[in-house]
């Protein structure tokens, strides 16, 4: 008797195979390209297969790309809708011919709604209707200990409501994405003549609202002038930067009289204000506040610290990180997972401290996610050496989880009134008194101290370097891949699995581009088409709701036929619009295009005749890339430079510190991205090349 | 009609992304004058020359002062 085990992935089928062998040493096997395991245990004979992510997908029953709208929608096998997704059919195969032999079915793919979507779909397409018989494996880690409990608690079936939002999620995805993208392509398709995709989507839409809103603010932005007044104090001896008690003087007139009435005066102490306060843990990471703090610590991006987590957690070293909880329930047993990880010099003596503790209790956040709780260590130690990014992120993760269950840090801060000819300026210190937390959190938070010497009230002090600064207001700042993210999070849109993957679409479609992320003239036109046209679907209340929808069919308050029939109605008249305004569209999103296009191939500067700008262009004659000067064309510069002939050339955003020429960014293949400098003559790279 | 700034279709003399950015303009200057004392030509100098101006109102404020150099010119 057989029993076929469905994981997600390769090496998490391999790890649950390892845990579930009687011996730990399950028969390696290979069905073509798919490896499976065979374990046993207790008896049983434990076939276990992997996909590779979802096998199946959404998709309309119409391919043809230039008909819109189109409603009815299909599951079909990834190969037959995706280019390039050929080996799916040889996975769909394998583990077809493997459910055959099998009597016994168990779901073993994560417990999220993705895992278990996928999973669904693989029941019943692959293995022939076996979604209603399959029990389910429910674990947060892949350790051995967890594994086993976890087979020998099987829960009774897989989990319908969530598979039911899950495949409302994919339809209403594909709904919008497919209709809406559809239809500002076929308009620049049938105006320009030329095919390029634009796309939007129920999150993508939104999400670019954002950023196009921030852009046209800043771009709009005009700065007001203020002042400020600068001083110093010595006290005994040390001089101390004090801060007048208006932080912004509007009037240049008012701050010139301030600094006149408290030129050359001497100060009095006037007022000593100390403070203490307790500063409690951080919360366990859920994976929103995990992947804004790598970006603030390490800048990787939020997709690359999922899939950072990912891995480790396919390594067992932490808990599912696609979760949205800030809690750590005690099934966990905080004590083991401190004894294993005390194994590790590294934390031998932060996890001992712990260890002494009588109770250990974690300060835990508000979020909450009924399917696995927060980010923690799993207790075990590498077997392999990790890389650099993966050993910092575990390293984050180990000492965030310690630091949860640390005392708070007792701080102080002391606020001095000086008191100038009538004018008061603040000297400020401060210290921490009792580190508590802060301890195991190191070296991922910095505590500067400011410590002043003693200062009594009445005491007379000399104020040094008096001077007024103008300086002028900021624009806002342009959101990052994190400061997005948590933007995301707050307005409710998304999901904690698709928001990282949604800032990523917005770069490849060329909408935002660099860290700070700058929207194009095509981003922002595709924005102010979608507002112009159809409003309601960039707008956040609107994709809210959808959200709220399909967590009410989780929790079984909603139909999916509802949801989607909902979303239907509202979609039909938005794009009946979109119709008939097909040819304004067209000719105004070809013109973005063009001026996108043309963008992408200026370089900068040309350091020749000044006034044009460096262009990627073709040779007639030999069909190489080369740089040339837009002034070329009006006859009044020649100069041009050659150009590797493989790769990707881009603006590198910067000119050459030796030469002043601007540089190219080159991106091959499965290299990283080189710098170069376009000037053959570059000092720096003949001095390169006689070394 | 087309935008006198960036030549994209418009209602008026600007199009509505350099038209923001003139009201914008307007706006502050009422704020700068309050601040200092300031004319509107060496307003626009400031505006243009000054790295946190945006793009859009630097765009504006360069076409104001060429056209009023013209204008002061004929």
């Amino acid at each position: 008797m057989k029993t076929l085990l469905l994981c997600e992935k390769p090496s998490a089928a391999r790890r649950i195979a390892m845990a579930l062998d009687d011996e730990g040493h399950p028969l390696e096997k290979k069905l073509g390209i798919v490896p499976y395991y065979e374990s046993r245990r207790n008896g049983k004979i434990l076939i276990i297969v992997p996909a590779i992510g979802h096998l199946y997908t959404v998709t309309p029953k119409i391919r043809n790309r230039d008909v819109y709208p189109v409603f009815d929608f299909e599951w079909v096998p990834r190969h037959e809708a995706e280019r390039g997704a050929k080996e799916i059919k040889k996975w769909i195969d394998a583990i077809s011919k493997l459910s055959a032999d099998a009597e016994d079915f168990i779901l073993a793919t994560d417990y999220d709604i993705e895992g278990a979507t996928l999973g669904y779909m693989i029941l019943k397409y692959a293995c022939g209707g076996k979604e209603d018989r399959a029990k389910r494996m429910k674990f947060s880690t892949l350790t051995t200990s967890e594994l086993r409990s976890s087979y020998d608690k099987l829960l009774d079936s897989i989990e319908f409501p969530m598979i039911e939002a899950g495949i409302c999620r994919h339809m209403l995805d594909a709904i919008y994405g497919i209709n809406l993208s559809r239809a500002l392509t076929v308009a620049a398709k049938k105006w320009s003549g030329r095919y390029s995709t634009i796309s939007t989507g129920r999150v993508q839409g939104p999400t670019l609202k954002f950023l196009v809103d921030r852009e046209k603010e800043i771009n709009c932005f005009v700065p007001l002038p203020f002042w400020r007044i600068n001083a110093k104090v010595e006290i005994a001896g040390h001089l101390f930067t004090i801060e007048f008690e208006k932080k912004v003087i509007k009037s240049q007139k008012e701050a010139a009289e301030i600094a006149e009435a408290c030129e050359g005066k001497k100060g009095k102490i006037a007022n000593i204000e100390v403070r203490e306060f307790r500063q409690k843990p951080p919360v366990p990471f859920d994976l929103g506040t995990l992947q804004r703090e790598a970006y603030s610590l390490f800048k990787y991006t939020p997709r690359r610290t999922a899939d950072i987590a990912e891995r480790l957690y396919l390594e067992a070293l932490i808990s599912y990180p696609r979760t949205s909880s800030q809690k750590l329930p005690k099934s966990i047993n905080y004590r083991s997972i401190l004894e294993s990880l005390i194994r590790d010099s590294r934390y031998k003596e932060l996890a001992g401290i712990l260890l002494n503790e009588k109770d250990l209790v974690p300060n835990e956040g508000r979020k909450d996610d009924p399917a696995h709780p927060a980010i923690y260590p799993t207790g075990n130690l590498p077997e392999r050496k990790l890389s650099v990014s993966e050993m910092r992120l575990w390293d984050l993760i180990v000492r965030r989880f310690m630091a949860t269950f640390g005392e708070p840090a007792v701080k102080q801060s002391v606020k001095v009134s000086i008191d100038v000819n009538g004018y008061i300026f603040y000297l400020k210190g401060r210290r921490v008194l009792k580190e508590g937390w802060i301890t195991f959190y190191r070296p991922f938070i910095r505590v500067e101290d400011i410590i002043l010497p003693p200062i009594k009230e009445g005491q007379i002090v000399e104020i040094k370097d008096l001077s007024i600064e103008m300086d002028f207001t900021k624009p806002p700042a342009r959101y990052n891949p994190s400061s997005l993210l948590k933007r995301m999070e707050d307005e409710g849109i998304g999901t904690k699995a698709t928001r990282a993957e949604i800032i990523d679409t917005l770069y490849t479609r060329g909408y935002i581009s660099g860290d700070r992320a700058v929207v194009s003239e095509l981003g922002l036109d595709v924005i102010d088409i979608l507002d112009k046209y159809c409003p309601e679907v960039i707008s956040v209340e609107f994709t809210r709701e959808l959200e709220e929808s399909m967590e009410k069919i989780q929790d079984g308050n909603e139909k999916l036929e509802n949801v989607l029939e909902r979303a239907v109605n509202k979609l039909t008249p938005v794009l009946l619009r979109l119709k008939k305004s097909e040819k304004q569209i067209g000719e105004e999103l070809s013109l973005a295009i063009r001026e996108s296009r043309m963008n992408q191939r200026i370089i900068g500067d040309c350091p020749a005749c000044g006034t044009g700008k460096l262009i990627i262009l073709r040779s007639r004659k030999t069909g190489k890339r080369f740089l040339g000067c837009t002034s070329f064309f009006k006859h009044s510069c020649n100069v041009s430079f050659p150009l590797p002939q493989k790769g990707k050339v881009t603006a590198a955003g910067k000119v050459c510190s030796e030469c002043g020429f601007p540089m190219i960014r080159l991106k091959l293949k499965g290299k990283r991205p080189l710098v170069i400098c376009v000037n053959p003559n570059c000092p720096g790279k003949e001095r390169k090349d006689s070394r | 009609m087309t935008c006198k700034i960036c030549g994209k279709r418009s209602k008026s003399e600007f199009c509505e992304r350099h038209s923001e950015a003139y009201k914008s303009l307007l706006r502050m200057y009422d704020e700068w004058k309050k601040a200092m004392d300031i004319s509107w030509r060496d307003y626009l100098k400031e505006i243009k020359e000054n790295p946190y101006t945006g793009k859009w109102a630097k765009e504006v404020a360069e076409y104001l002062l060429t056209s009023e150099m013209k204008d002061s010119s004929r």
